[in-house]
């Protein structure tokens, strides 16, 4: 054999180690999606209003019913509710979420800050 | 010769590479969310797939009737009109209960209350309504004055739980009736509710022939069926530590036609002089529980689920323990209050890692 063919035979079992490894890649992303997500959808008694991409910086006031109030802040490509008018404050005391499935709940205000991501699904399926 | 060669591996290769990415079956459904909060006094979420949005708001309609019809038999904060319900039972007149005729969704409930009474060594009492009652109050006051937050005065909490006792009530199953003999008796069934009524709607789900499904009923979570085609569902259970900003999830579960339930100190709290003070109520102490943050349970049926989460948050490790492998199909899983997380023998065969 001589050195072409082995080199050959060398490329070749390269590209295949390659293309399995793009493959175990694509399956593994297709298996667990996407984690980290690129929206903080706003949702005030189920139905959605507004969404955020994680990208940009930026401070919104959510209005509620019975005049709520809910500063929703997307910092670092995270979302976190940085003040509110709800008599429990749970949702002000929330981390900031990030990830796919993630969800902030103001029960008192009816509202629900939830993760998503541009591709389908992802994540968690439920948070709780 | 080896250009056909090179050419059959890269055949070879790409077939294999096929092959694997459509290894996860998938159904051609669309995955749909809600929200609603209108029951149990906590959110309601539910998560599924269907062949179109119709579908699952038809699924959705079905869920809400029926959670509506639970909360509104099971409130002991409402009443409705022409309906006999747990307020109705509570009530008194002239300083005595009356003997009350109740659908059999509430007898069925308390039936299952006295079981797990039992099994849980009175620690989940529904029997407890009295001392819960002042711990209500004094926490819906400091929610809306935390300057003003105060505790439940230890006399006011010993006194009521003099009349605690579940044998006082009387279940008349030939005329489905109720009655509290003690007159300072109230009946509290929000330990066991949400996941007794999570449990029958997904039982019901599952009788229309409805699968797919995933509900969240204020952390009583229950899985309908698989999520898309045959891959379980994936469920993240909080970090009970609010103050950890880094971990969102303390355990990532796969889930299928099973429940798993959470009683975390988050949950419900009031804060006292910079202390919170959460829901769970030990029947001894009459004070919070403190030997855990949380307790997630995870079992086939989201009313043992409940029930046991409960118990599990006000029980030593060891006794728990004991109860959760004396049990039958039941796993849990405890967080302390320093973070660390303990299991029972088959939990972590039900949790996966997830990828950054
Ligand atoms: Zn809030």
């Amino acid at each position: 054999m001589g050195t072409n063919d082995r080199k050959k035979i060398r490329n070749d079992i390269i590209l295949a180690v390659v293309l399995l490894a793009v493959a175990a890649a694509a399956m593994l992303f297709w298996h667990f999606g996407k984690v980290e997500g690129d929206f903080a959808v706003v949702l005030i008694d189920g139905v959605e209003t507004a969404r955020y991409a994680l990208d940009t910086d930026t401070e919104v006031v959510i209005h509620t019913d019975n005049a709520g109030e809910n500063t929703l802040v997307i910092a670092g490509g995270k979302a976190y509710v940085g003040a509110a008018n709800c008599p429990d404050l749970v949702c002000a005391g929330h981390r900031a979420i990030s990830r796919v499935g993630e969800t902030i709940v103001c029960l008192p205000h009816k509202l629900v800050i939830k993760i998503t991501a541009a591709s389908d699904a992802g994540g968690v399926d439920m948070a709780a | 010769m080896m250009r056909k060669m090179r050419f059959a591996a890269l055949l070879l290769a790409l077939l294999l590479f096929c092959s694997m990415v459509a290894c996860k079956k998938q159904s051609g459904k669309t995955k749909y969310s809600a929200y609603y909060f209108d029951y149990f006094d906590t959110v309601t979420t539910v998560v599924g797939y269907a062949d179109s949005k119709d579908e699952f708001d038809r699924v959705c309609a079905s869920i809400t009737a029926q959670l509506e019809e639970y909360h509104r038999l099971y409130t002991i904060y409402n009443r409705y009109e022409g309906l006999n319900n747990l307020y109705t039972v509570n009530e008194t007149e002239d300083g005595v209960h009356n003997v009350v005729q109740v659908d059999e969704k509430i007898m069925d409930l308390l039936l299952y209350a006295k079981e797990i009474y039992t099994l849980t060594g009175g620690r989940t009492n529904i029997a407890m309504g009295s001392v819960l009652s002042i711990w209500h109050e004094y926490r819906e006051a400091g929610m809306h004055d935390p300057a003003g937050a105060e505790l439940p005065p230890m006399d006011a909490l010993r006194a009521a739980a003099e009349h605690t006792d579940i044998e006082q009530m009387i279940l008349d199953t030939e005329n489905n009736t109720v009655f509290l003999a003690d007159p300072e008796m109230r009946l509290d069934v929000g330990a066991i509710a949400k996941g007794y009524a999570v449990e029958m709607v997904a039982q019901q789900l599952t009788a229309d022939g409805i699968e797919g499904y995933i509900l969240n009923v204020g952390g009583n979570v229950r899985a309908i069926g698989t999520a898309d085609g045959d891959e379980p569902w994936s469920v993240g259970i909080e970090n009970p530590d609010t103050e950890d900003t880094e971990t969102p999830y303390i355990a990532y579960l796969h889930l299928s036609d099973a429940a798993v339930v959470t009683s975390g100190s988050y949950q419900r709290y009031y804060v006292v002089d910079g202390k919170n003070y959460h829901h769970i109520i030990d029947p001894e102490t009459l004070l919070p529980g403190e030997k855990y943050l949380a307790v997630s349970v995870l079992c086939r049926d989201s009313a043992l689920g409940d029930a046991l989460s409960t118990a599990l948050f006000l029980m030593d490790w060891e006794e728990g323990r004991a109860l959760v492998e004396f049990t039958p199909n039941v796993e849990a899983m405890w967080t302390l209050p320093g973070g660390e997380q303990k299991y029972s023998s088959g939990f972590e065969a039900y949790t996966f890692a997830m990828e950054k």
